[in-house]
């Protein structure tokens, strides 16, 4: 899942030669072996370094204030996010919907790769969620529905159907 | 124990006896000849204020009603009880909702079906002490005969459905006494979910309301619920009357299942077993058969499905519709769909009380619906859904949810909570079902929907005896078992349509309530034979 996700960016990076990677731990923790240095360990890490790597330092945002941000959610994403059980779906779903009410990205008015990896871990949750939910989670789903359609984003993931309209208006009927 | 011993004990108690323990048994003793004293004089001071009782023929117990006078009392109902009749002495019948003594007041909410109104009984030249103390201890749900008068009153009493009158009560008799211990309370029953939860107060559950119908079907909201289902029914007969159909009536016990033959019940009929009725179905057929053009029939249909959901019921009430057509089916589905927007009209404007009083427990948005009925074909449905993102076959049939959702999915586009959904998969419906002359795959069958539920299913049926034949045996049927039928065709069968609604979900759906049992007056499920 995880080397998937590297060779998504690596692609949206524009990078022509493809990275090798390698896993450690039960978990499969993806490891970049680095021709001038020692090797690079874990998801964010090796995302950060292809970012620089590529010359789109914007990427981990373009102010002091903005890189705090992305880092956060970066964090958000492989410790929260990624560990979240089904209990714990809701939750976060519902954390994120209030966090995004008056954003177009993560960071703000700028597309990074918090934005990225946010789309590539909430996935899974959003093709399994029913329409009446996605239409809940209001913010959420048009944040995502933006990124999956951001230019040469979405890659290895299948198109998740968004619908424009909201169906359930009014109280349960 | 022999005496001897007895006596040695006692004499050992009265030994170990302290002064002290003496003490308090005189003390008691004093106590109670004390509290003797006081009852005595208390008894005869009632006594005498009995006897006192100014107003003692004008309250009581009534013996019980068999049929000894023909009183020529007019009993006004509460609901007529308006300011037109204000400072008039009427009698009525009514039950005792609440009441509640205050001081030399006692204030009485009397109940008559939906309708209520405050009543006072106050000490004065017309009522004694001991008249209002009575009327404050009559038990809830006892039912009393009141003589009144009407008095306007300001401001108006907003607890009661009577706002702007009030009764002075100048006599009053208890016709039947409830017993004092209810097995709910009836302002618990109507109060809305999730309302009253900070004060603690509580809400009665499905199934106790359901042990106890009798009780629950008492709150406004059942009465407007099966006054409106009686409305129903009542409408659905004089359309249709009016259509020129003729109301039949068709056995219920049966020799054999009419479709299928999995979920029908058994019955015991002498030395050999008879099935009940899942459909008027074969019936209906055989009317036309025998050229009585347009039939209806209002009756019990049985289901043995166990299926315990908010929609299934193992009885219900159908109202089947079949008739014979000209040259398309289409002239069936118009006439079907006219019929429910004439019930819907019907309740829209003459059951707008009913439909506020069920809202204010249940609240749901009102029921649209378009004219002419919007009619959509299933591969255009299917579209909807996968535009929707729901992975569907073309010849698969509509899962419960997908059914909501393409529920949604209209209403949002169509504005309407009422459709008809034509062209359904030969595959999915029973072998009577005619095959669409188009494409071998569909058939001329439709179902409709209210709020994206199902509420009735109907097709064109086959009418030809050698198509008929071919189609049984493509569902592998025995032909012997349904011989009967088969042959009702042979002699000149008119191309005929026709459909299946029930009652209790069409009502439950209009109101936009959640469960069928709510529009069931005697709910049978899996689980539920009683009461």
């Amino acid at each position: 899942m995880a080397l998937r996700e590297l060779s998504s960016l690596e692609k949206y990076l524009g990078q022509k030669k493809a990275n090798k990677y390698s896993t450690q731990g039960n978990k499969k923790v993806p490891v970049l072996q680095n021709n001038n240095g020692p090797p690079l360990v874990g998801l964010v890490t090796i995302a950060c370094h292809l970012a620089k790597e590529a010359k789109r330092p914007e990427l981990l945002g373009d102010t002091a204030e903005s890189r705090a941000v992305v880092q956060q959610w970066l964090e958000y994403r492989v410790t929260k996010l990624d560990s979240c059980t089904k209990e714990d779906i809701k939750t976060v779903l519902k954390e994120l919907n209030l966090y995004l009410q008056d954003k177009v990205y993560l960071a703000g008015n700028q597309f990074t790769l918090a934005d990225v990896f946010m789309y590539y871990g909430i996935h899974p949750l959003i093709v399994d969620l029913a329409i009446q939910d996605r239409e809940q989670y209001v913010n959420v789903t048009r944040w995502f529905d933006h990124i999956q359609h951001y230019p040469g984003v979405r890659h290895h993931l299948p198109p998740v159907v968004v619908l424009r309209n909201r169906i359930y208006t009014g109280r349960l009927h | 124990m022999t005496k001897e011993e007895l006596q040695g004990a006692t004499e050992e108690e009265q030994q170990a006896q302290s002064k002290k323990a003496l003490k308090k048994q005189q003390k008691e003793a004093e106590k109670a000849a004390k509290k003797a004293e006081k009852q005595a004089k208390m008894a005869s001071e009632q006594q005498s204020t009995e006897e006192n009782d100014f107003a003692k023929d004008r309250y009581g117990v009534s013996p019980m009603v068999q049929s000894q006078q023909k009183l020529d009392r007019e009993l006004v109902r509460v609901q007529d009880l308006t300011p037109e009749k204000a400072d008039q002495l009427i009698w009525l019948r009514a039950r005792v909702h609440t009441s509640r003594a205050k001081g030399k007041q006692c204030f009485l909410v009397l109940r008559q079906q939906q309708f209520n109104v405050q009543a006072l009984v106050a000490v004065g030249d017309r009522a004694s002490k001991q008249m209002v103390k009575f009327a404050a201890n009559i038990t809830k749900e006892s039912i009393v005969d009141v003589e009144a008068t009407v008095r306007k009153v300001e401001p108006k009493i907003e607890s009661c459905s009577q706002q702007d009158v009030e009764l002075h009560v100048e006599r009053i008799f208890v016709i039947s006494q409830a017993e004092p211990r209810l097995p709910l309370q009836l302002e618990d029953a109507v109060r809305p979910e999730g309302e009253g939860e900070e004060e603690g107060r509580a809400t009665v559950n499905q199934d106790t309301r359901l042990d106890n119908r009798v009780i629950d079907l008492r709150t406004t909201t059942s009465q407007a619920i099966f006054r409106l289902q009686s409305g129903v029914c009542q409408l659905f007969r004089d359309t249709l009357t009016k259509k020129g159909f003729v109301e039949i009536q068709t056995p219920k016990i049966i020799s054999a299942a009419s479709e299928g033959g999995a979920n029908v019940f058994t019955v015991s009929y002498f030395k050999t077993s008879a099935y009940l009725a899942q459909s008027p179905q074969l019936y209906k057929q055989m009317c036309i058969c025998a050229d009585f053009d347009k039939v209806f029939c209002v009756g019990p249909v049985f289901r043995a499905e166990d299926s315990n959901t908010h929609r299934h019921l193992t009885e219900f009430v159908g109202l089947d519709i079949e008739m014979a057509f000209r040259y398309h089916y289409h002239e069936v589905i118009d006439s079907i769909t006219d019929t429910m927007v004439q019930i819907f009209k019907g309740l829209r404007d003459n059951f707008q009380t009913e439909i506020q009083t069920v809202n204010k427990q249940f609240p749901s948005e009102p029921f649209k619906f378009l004219e002419p009925t919007l009619r959509l074909e299933y591969t255009e449905a299917v579209a909807m859904l996968r535009e929707a993102g729901v992975e569907m076959g073309d010849e698969e049939d509509l899962s419960t949810p997908n059914e909501k959702l393409l529920g949604r999915l209209v209403k949002e586009k169509y504005d309407t909570d009422f459709y008809v959904l034509d062209k359904y998969p030969l595959a999915v419906r029973p072998f009577y079902t005619m095959p669409d002359p188009n494409d071998p795959k569909y058939s001329n069958s439709y179902d409709m929907f209210m709020r994206g539920e199902e509420i009735l299913s109907g097709a064109q049926r086959v009418h030809d005896a050698q198509l008929l034949t071919e189609r049984a045996i493509h569902h592998q049927i025995d032909l012997e078992k349904i011989k009967a039928y088969i042959d009702s065709f042979r002699y000149g069968a008119p191309p005929h349509g026709g459909g299946g609604i029930g009652l209790e979900r069409v009502c439950m759906l209009y109101l936009g309530l959640h469960n069928v049992r709510q529009t069931s007056m005697f709910p049978r499920d899996p689980k539920r034979l009683t009461p």
